[in-house]
């Protein structure tokens, strides 16, 4: 079947980026402390990355996450570009977003045409109910960026 | 080809063809209603799907009233899946007083109830099986189970669903999904699928533990493929997307839940490119409002047998041509769907949900036998009577019910708390008022596998942005976000809601124990069947004791216990239980 093949390809790959986002956030947990230098809004935490350009939403953009997490502090996030991948036209970084969290920017993956497909794969520490952004920079230097709502809840009914 | 079928489908749907049902069968005078009447189907096509869901392991007939306030957020009030009483009455012509009208609405329900007797009971469903299978031919007959099976009863409980799988073996059932099935723990469910004649099904359960064999590959098959009446049927499961949220995340460790559209349509592709299908049906348990969402964003679905919110919609809903059947819950019911396969596709159909009226559909002697013999080690425990009720007690309704408000009394009695929170669960049962409570009517409010009321401390802050984020699960505007209960049952609080504001801000006037709640006090709480508890402080150890037993040593100290109607909530938005579409009255 189609997807466990993908997941077999993607295997090495996610197994790294499951323990990258753990250090990205390990200063997230205690809310109520003063922001740190690397602490940065998510409207902030963009433009440091695209110097204040433009960013448009983009369906080439997939993100996939859960809408209900199960575990806020392990939500698999999946992001996806639809690009050749080729030395003219290529994704050249993904970033994804907490936009809520403390810290919102939760990791940068830096890809070459070199990587065949632009697809990143990990899990990512939410501190409550929020967007989750995946902003992807291309190769000609424009910015796309898709968003999904996570909820992140006690539980519920039955 | 494509193409063709859905805009025949879209056509039948303006037209009104396949979607004609036999309502006028359940709309006779009480008297003049016959057997015939309930068997009385206009039947079409090759092939026949029987759907049943949410039976909540209620083996023999029950009273079970259909809630009284329905509310969700403003944009789907009064639309199918949130409709009840009057409005769901003229929504779908139904006659007042009539069988249909007894068992779709809670009007009337005492007076009706004796006119008409119990509903449902496998003896009775098996009866009217036998029956279709022998007008269509048993090979051309697909019996399709939604989940929410094997859980709901006092024998069900005790014998770790054993009962209730014995049950549908008997019933027939071929396919099922699950949901409450999974309480019982990942061994048992394997165990019980062993013993279970049917195939159970579910694209969207995925192992998530990286050191497990199963990490990222599917925990059973995602779909099997049906012959009947000469054509071949795909059947894609859909077990319940929010399993490990709604319910302890202990019984389904390593296993990921979700709604996973992404592959559901990646399925439906490969049953209809690689398998050359001539009909593809999902069988969910989504919940009815999260599968009309499914039917927007999937394309080239036939047919969503749903289940989980405990609609009976006497009428399908199609959408992009695809149409939407869910039939009840409690066993109320069987959902006949008759299809006209020909050319690789579908032509019409038609549908029709069946009341199991027990006082008119005879029961099937060996079915009788059979609820004789996995009840007898417990029935002794099962027919005590604990005492009498002066009002009805039923469960439903979004904010309150009497049975729920009588689990609240009983906790707060015990446990000395100030506030108790009962869980917003669809399933139970009701006892007429002036009847007899027995114990099994305790195990049918809540026997469950992790029964235990824990008492610890919470503070004011938590509790109203707990509840806030319960009224966010129940009335987010996206049907996505929903998990498809009621509000939590709250004991020693009164509380106004405004359904349609923004989430964080629907809740106000909170009142604990007639004051004014104090945002920085800390109050002592009780609560059972969640995962409050783990947001607490100090626990209290030795007050922790099984929720049925707390409820069965109440009522034997009252011996008579009433319960009012009045309901703790005041709801802002609307003027009434059950609003009509674009109205905020009835």
């Amino acid at each position: 079947m189609q997807r466990r093949e993908f997941f077999k390809k993607l295997g090495v790959a996610a197994a790294a980026g499951a323990v990258l986002p753990s250090l990205a956030l390990s200063n997230e947990a205690a809310a109520p402390k003063p922001k740190g230098p690397n602490e940065l809004s998510y409207k902030d935490a963009v433009n440091a990355i695209t110097g204040g350009k433009k960013v448009v939403n983009s369906p080439l953009v997939h993100l996939k996450a859960p809408e209900i997490a199960e575990n806020g502090a392990v939500v698999p996030v999946t992001v996806e570009v639809d690009s050749p991948m080729t030395e003219n036209d290529y994704v050249k970084a993904i970033h994804i977003f907490a936009t809520k969290n403390n810290n919102t920017r939760c990791i940068d993956v830096h890809l070459t045409p070199a990587n065949g497909k632009a697809m990143f794969a990990t899990r990512i520490k939410l501190g409550g109910t929020q967007e989750v952004a995946a902003l992807v920079e291309l190769s000609n230097g424009t910015f796309l960026v898709a968003t999904q709502s996570v909820k992140v809840t006690i539980g519920g009914c039955g | 080809m494509e193409i063709s079928r859905r805009d025949f489908m879209h056509l039948a749907a303006i037209l009104g063809l396949g979607a004609v049902t036999n309502l006028q069968a359940g709309q006779k005078a009480p008297k003049d209603i016959t057997l015939k009447d309930i068997y009385s189907f206009n039947a079409k096509g090759n092939v026949t799907l029987l759907h049943m869901c949410d039976l909540h392991a209620h083996l023999k007939p029950l009273y079970w009233r259909e809630p009284s306030t329905l509310i969700s957020a403003p944009n789907l009030v009064g639309t199918p899946g949130f409709l009840c009483g009057e409005a769901f009455a003229k929504h779908y012509g139904l006659e007042p007083s009539s069988l249909d009208a007894y068992f779709d609405t809670h009007m009337d329900f005492d007076t009706l109830a004796k006119k008409f007797g119990k509903m449902g009971g496998v003896a009775h469903m098996k009866t009217l099986i036998n029956h279709i299978k022998k007008e269509r031919g048993a090979e051309n007959v697909l019996f399709m189970d939604s989940g929410d099976t094997w859980q709901g009863t006092g024998v069900a409980l005790k014998t770790n669903g054993e009962a209730i799988v014995a049950a549908q073996n008997y019933l027939g059932v071929d396919v099922m999904v699950g949901h409450w099935e999974f309480t019982y723990g990942k061994t048992q469910v394997k165990k019980l699928i062993e013993q279970l004649n049917a195939k159970f099904i579910s694209q969207n359960i995925i192992g998530d533990d990286p050191f497990a064999d199963d990490y990222e590959e599917l925990i059973f098959e995602p779909y099997t493929i049906e012959e009947r009446g000469g054509a071949k049927i795909g059947i894609i499961g859909q077990s319940f997307p929010f399993t490990s949220t709604a319910n302890p995340k202990e019984f389904t460790q390593g296993w990921s839940f979700g709604l996973r559209l992404e592959t559901l349509q990646e399925y439906v592709n490969e049953l209809r490119g690689e398998h050359k299908v001539d009909c593809v049906v999902v069988l969910s348990h989504d919940g009815f409002s999260v599968d009309q969402e499914v039917a927007r964003q999937v394309k080239g679905i036939d047919f969503i047998l749903s289940g989980h919110t405990h609609d009976p919609s006497p009428k399908p809903i199609v959408i992009n041509g695809c149409a939407i059947v869910i039939a009840g819950s409690h066993g109320k019911y069987i959902g006949r769907l008759d299809i006209d396969i020909k050319d690789g596709r579908v032509k019409d159909y038609e549908y029709k949900l069946i009341p199991i009226a027990s006082n008119l559909i005879p029961a099937d002697k060996e079915g009788l036998k059979l609820i004789d013999e996995l009840y007898a080690p417990y029935a002794k425990e099962f027919n005590e009577v604990l005492g009498k009720t002066k009002n009805t007690l039923y469960k439903r309704d979004t904010f309150f019910s009497t049975f729920d408000q009588l689990i609240n009394d009983a906790i707060m009695d015990e446990m000395k708390c100030d506030i108790s929170f009962t869980p917003g669960y669809r399933w139970g049962t009701t006892v007429l008022a002036g009847g007899d409570i027995l114990m099994d009517n305790v195990y049918e409010m809540c026997g469950i596998t992790y029964p235990n009321v824990y008492t610890f401390e919470l503070k004011g802050q938590r509790i109203a942005t707990l509840l806030e984020d319960i009224a966010d699960n129940v009335f987010n505007v996206n049907p996505l976000y929903q998990q498809g209960g009621d509000m939590s049952r709250l004991g020693g609080v009164t509380y106004d809601i405004a359904v349609g504001n923004p989430t964080g801000k629907r809740i106000s006037n909170l009142m604990v124990g007639g004051k004014p709640i104090d945002l920085n006090k800390t109050y002592v709480v009780s609560s059972w069947g969640g995962n409050l508890q783990n947001a607490g402080e100090k626990l209290q150890k030795d007050k922790i004791k099984p929720v049925y037993d707390v409820v069965r040593d109440y009522i034997k100290r009252k011996k008579v216990v009433d319960v009012s109607n009045k309901g703790n909530v005041r709801l802002l938005d609307y003027d009434c239980g059950c609003p009509k579409k674009g109205s905020k009255g009835c």
